[in-house]
C-alpha cells in the first residue's frame, strides 16, 4: 500500500509493546506514589523536569528506536508508542526531551554527519540533551517558505545567522536547535529552494532568547532572535539547500504520535472520577462517546507506528491523525463542561475544575502547533487527489 | 489476489446487475439480488459447510457485507452472516438454509417459556411482539434474543419460523422494513444462554451494523469526491474551491477514524475476544461520523443530492437509521462509560488500552 495513500493497514498486535507498557505502568505508579510528579494537562508542551527524563533515558525509553551504537535501542516504534502513550496519560513531565526523543534525533540519524550523532544522539537517549525547533518566524507561520532568517558562509566557512524564530518551545531549557535558514536568496520561482537546516547550540554569543508567555501565563514559547551568531561550519544539517525537503520528511514523526490526541487526556481521566461519583447517565454517555473517539484515534496512531515500522513516511495519514486527534483534544473541554456542574479555574480547590481550565488555556494550541488544521487539511485534500 | 479480494469482485459484478432502488411498502427488499448472491452462495460464507453454509472466514464474510453495504444492497446479508448465524451456531442450535433470509432481532417484550412435549430440553413458546424487526416480512426466520424465562439469569435465544406469521409495515429513514412481528404462543427451538454470552450476541448485531457504516461511510466518501470533481461552478470544478476542500478532507478524518476502529474490532471478534465495549465504541464512533459526513456529502452535492433522482440518498438514509438500529448511539455510549468505569476510575486509562 503507498504511504500516501490515507488509509493505512491495521497495525499488527506487538507482544513487545505490551511488556514495555507494563513496564511503564508500573514505573509511574512508583513516580506518582514517591510523588515525584503530579498529573496536568499538556504535559509535553509545559512539563519540563530534566531529572523526569533522565530516568526515562536510563530505563531505555527515550531513542528507543535508534540504532545502538548512537545509544539507541532498536525496538520497534510499535514499542515507542506505548511508552509514550502511557507517558501522556499519566500526564507525566515529558516536555523537556519530548522533541528530541521524536523528531530532532530521527533528524539527525537521517541527515546528520557521523561526528553529529555520535557527540549528540547517546546524550538524547540519556535523557540529557534536548531540543527545540526553529521553524516558525514573526512573519512566517504556515507559510513556512517564507522565512527571512539568514545564514551566510564566514571566509572561514562557518555560518553566520541573523533573524529570529518563534513559538520555539523551552528553547530556555534546551540545548541545541535545528533551524530552518535560508542560504541562498528567495526564488519566486522555486519558493522551496535555498532552504537549509542548521544544528545550532543556543549557549553560542549572539544568541537571545526572549519568554512568549501562553494564555495561562506559562513559560514555552520563546522568540529566539540572532544576531550575527556564527555557528561552526560542520554544523550543517544535512545538505545545503536541502531544508524544504529534510522538514517535510519529519512531519510523519512530527504529526503522528499520540500526543496528538492525549494532551487533555488528564481531564478525562478527573472527569471519569466525577462520573463514577455521581452516576450521571448524560455524563456517563458522554464519556462513552470520548471513549469511542479516543479509540479510534489510538488505532489510526498505532497505523502510523506500524508503517513507520516498515520503513514507510505516511506523511498524509498523519496529517489526517493530527487534524482529526487535535480537534478532538479541545472537544474534550467543551463536552465535558456541558455534562459537569463545574467552573474552571487554576486556583478551584476541585481537581475537575483546574483540569478544566487548564486545558481550556492551553486550548488554541492544539489545532495550531505542528501545522494547522488547514494546512493539514489542505495535504489531506491532496491525498484525495483534490488539488 | 486474496480470496476477500475475488469475494470483492464477486459481490460487486453482482451488485452491478441490481442498482439500489426506491423502497416502498410494496417492494421492501431487493429479492433478485438476494437469489443472485444465494445462487452464488454467498449467503452462507462465513459459515461452516457441515452446518450448511458456504465455509470461509469472517473475513470473507465480513467483505461481502462491506461490498453490499458501500452498493446499498436491500438484503439482510449483515444479519445472517454476521449476527443470526454465528449466534445460532454458538448456540448449538440448526441453521437454516442459508439460501432463505434469517435475521435476528433483541426483543425484551417478549416471554419465553420452556415446553416439555416429551422432546427433551430446548423448545419454546414465545408471546409478546418483536418491535424494529430488520427485514419483517422478509426474513424466513428470525433468531429471537428475549429475557430469560421468570427466575432465570441470561437470555433464551430462538429460531422462530416467521413465514406464516404476521407483521405490520413500518422501515427506517431508508425504506428498510422494520415492522414489528407478533408472536402469540409461538413454538420455537431455543438455547438458555449466559448474561456475558447474550451481550456478545447484542455487541455482534452492533458490530455488524459499524461495518455497514464503515463502508456506506467511505462510499459516500468517494462520491462526493468524485462529484466534487466533476461539477463545475465560477469556472472550475468544486474540488478546486478551498472551503470545498477543507469539508472533504474533515470527511475523509472521520471515514478513516471509523474503518481504523471497526477493523480493530473486528480482528479482535476474529481472535475469540469479548468484543462487547469494542463493538460499543466502533457502533459509537461510526455513529457520530455520520452527523459529519451526510451532512457534508449534501451540502458539498447541493439540491440535486436532496433529491430521489441522485443515488446519494441511498447511503445518506441508510447511515441516518444504522446509527441507532442494533442499540442506539446513547445505549451503547452508556455500555461504553460505564465499561471502561467498571474496575473504578483509576483504572480507566488500563481499561482503555485493553477495548481492542
Amino acid at each position: 500500500m503507498s504511504s500516501n495513500s490515507l488509509t493505512l493497514a491495521p497495525a499488527p498486535r506487538s507482544e513487545a509493546a505490551e511488556q514495555v507498557r507494563a513496564e511503564v505502568r508500573e514505573f509511574l505508579a512508583a513516580e506518582l506514589a514517591a510523588g515525584t510528579f503530579t498529573t496536568h494537562v499538556d504535559t509535553w508542551l509545559s512539563g519540563v523536569d530534566p531529572a523526569f527524563s533522565k530516568k526515562l533515558g536510563e530505563r531505555g525509553w527515550l531513542g528507543m528506536t535508534w540504532p545502538k551504537e548512537y545509544g539507541g535501542h532498536e525496538r520497534s516504534a510499535m514499542e515507542r508508542y506505548a511508552v509514550t502513550e502511557e507517558l501522556l496519560a499519566a500526564g507525566a513531565p515529558v516536555a523537556a526531551h519530548w522533541i528530541a526523543d521524536r523528531q530532532s534525533g530521527p533528524n539527525l540519524l537521517a541527515y546528520g554527519t557521523e561526528k553529529q550523532r555520535r557527540e549528540i544522539l547517546p546524550r538524547i537517549a540519556a535523557g540529557e540533551c534536548f531540543f527545540v525547533i526553529g521553524m516558525s518566524e514573526p512573519d512566517s507561520g504556515s507559510d513556512l517558505a517564507s522565512i527571512r532568517t539568514r545564514a551566510t558562509r564566514d571566509a572561514a566557512g562557518d555560518w553566520v545567522v541573523d533573524g529570529a524564530k518563534v513559538w520555539t518551545s523551552n528553547a530556555h531549557t534546551s540545548h541545541y536547535g535545528i533551524v530552518l535558514v535560508r542560504t541562498s536568496p528567495a526564488d519566486p520561482a522555486n519558493r522551496h529552494a535555498g532552504l537549509s537546516q542548521l544544528l545550532v547550540d543556543l549557549s553560542l554569543p549572539g544568541i537571545t532568547i526572549n519568554p512568549i508567555r501562553i494564555l495561562d501565563g506559562g513559560h514555552h514559547f520563546n522568540e529566539v532572535v540572532f544576531e550575527g551568531a556564527v555557528v561552526p561550519g560542520d554544523m550543517l544539517l544535512g545538505e545545503e539547500g536541502n531544508g524544504w525537503h529534510q522538514v517535510t520528511a519529519e512531519l510523519a514523526f512530527e504529526r503522528s504520535g499520540p500526543e496528538r490526541f492525549l494532551s487533555t487526556y488528564p481531564l478525562v481521566a478527573e472527569f471519569a472520577r466525577r462520573v463514577a461519583e455521581s452516576g450521571d447517565a448524560a455524563a456517563l454517555a458522554t464519556l462513552g462517546r470520548i471513549s469511542a473517539r479516543l479509540l479510534a484515534l489510538r488505532q489510526m496512531s498505532l497505523r502510523i507506528a506500524a508503517a513507520l515500522d516498515r520503513g514507510e513516511l505516511p506523511n498524509i495519514p498523519a496529517a489526517l491523525v493530527k487534524d482529526v486527534g487535535t480537534t478532538f483534544e479541545g472537544d474534550v473541554v467543551e463536552e465535558i463542561r456541558k455534562v459537569v456542574d463545574v467552573t474552571p479555574s487554576l486556583d478551584s480547590p476541585d481537581p475537575l475544575g483546574r483540569a478544566l481550565a487548564e486545558a481550556q488555556l492551553h486550548a488554541p494550541g492544539y489545532t495550531l502547533r505542528g501545522g494547522t488544521n488547514e494546512i493539514l487539511r489542505g495535504i489531506v485534500a491532496r491525498g484525495l487527489g483534490l488539488r | 489476489m486474496s480470496d476477500q479480494d475475488l469475494v470483492v469482485e464477486t459481490v460487486r459484478d453482482i451488485l452491478a446487475a441490481h442498482e439500489p432502488f426506491v423502497l416502498t411498502a410494496e417492494r421492501r427488499w431487493d429479492a433478485g439480488l438476494w437469489g443472485a448472491l444465494a445462487g452464488a452462495g454467498l449467503t452462507g460464507v462465513g459459515l461452516p459447510e457441515e452446518a450448511g453454509g458456504s465455509g470461509g472466514e469472517l473475513a470473507d464474510a465480513v467483505a461481502i457485507v462491506r461490498t453490499l453495504a458501500a452498493g446499498a444492497g436491500a438484503v439482510p446479508v449483515a444479519e445472517q452472516l454476521l449476527v443470526a448465524g454465528p449466534a445460532l451456531l454458538a448456540a448449538d442450535l440448526e441453521l437454516p438454509s442459508p439460501d432463505q433470509p434469517t435475521t435476528f432481532a433483541t426483543a425484551d417484550a417478549v416471554t419465553v417459556h420452556p415446553v416439555d412435549n416429551g422432546d427433551g430440553p430446548g423448545r419454546f413458546t414465545l408471546t409478546g411482539t418483536v418491535t424494529d424487526l430488520a427485514w419483517a416480512g422478509v426474513a424466513r426466520h428470525v433468531a429471537v434474543l428475549a429475557p430469560a424465562p421468570g427466575g432465570i439469569e441470561g437470555a433464551v435465544l430462538a429460531l422462530v419460523d416467521a413465514s406464516s406469521l404476521p407483521v405490520t409495515d413500518a422501515a427506517n429513514l431508508a425504506g428498510e422494513p422494520r415492522g414489528s412481528l407478533a408472536l402469540d404462543r409461538v413454538g420455537a427451538s431455543g438455547a438458555l444462554l449466559t448474561g456475558p454470552r447474550a451481550a456478545e450476541v447484542r455487541a455482534r448485531f452492533a458490530l455488524a451494523r459499524a461495518v455497514q457504516l464503515a463502508a456506506a461511510l467511505e462510499q459516500v466518501l468517494a462520491w462526493t469526491v468524485r462529484y466534487a470533481g466533476e461539477r463545475h461552478q465560477f469556472g472550475r470544478p468544486l474540488g478546486r474551491f478551498q472551503a470545498i476542500q477543507m469539508e472533504l478532507a474533515e470527511m475523509a478524518g472521520e471515514v478513516t477514524a471509523v474503518t481504523a476502529l471497526t477493523d480493530a474490532a473486528v480482528q479482535a471478534l476474529d481472535r475469540g475476544e469479548n468484543v462487547v465495549l469494542a463493538a460499543a465504541a466502533a457502533k459509537v464512533r461510526a455513529g457520530a461520523a455520520v452527523e459529519v459526513v451526510a451532512r457534508l456529502a449534501h451540502q458539498v452535492h447541493g439540491a440535486i443530492g436532496f433529491t430521489q433522482e441522485h443515488g446519494l440518498h441511498h447511503l445518506t438514509r441508510r447511515l441516518w437509521s444504522w446509527r441507532d438500529e442494533a442499540g442506539s448511539e446513547l445505549a451503547w455510549s452508556r455500555v461504553l462509560g460505564a465499561g471502561v468505569l467498571a474496575g473504578g476510575p483509576d483504572q480507566l486509562w488500563p481499561a482503555l488500552t485493553r477495548v481492542v
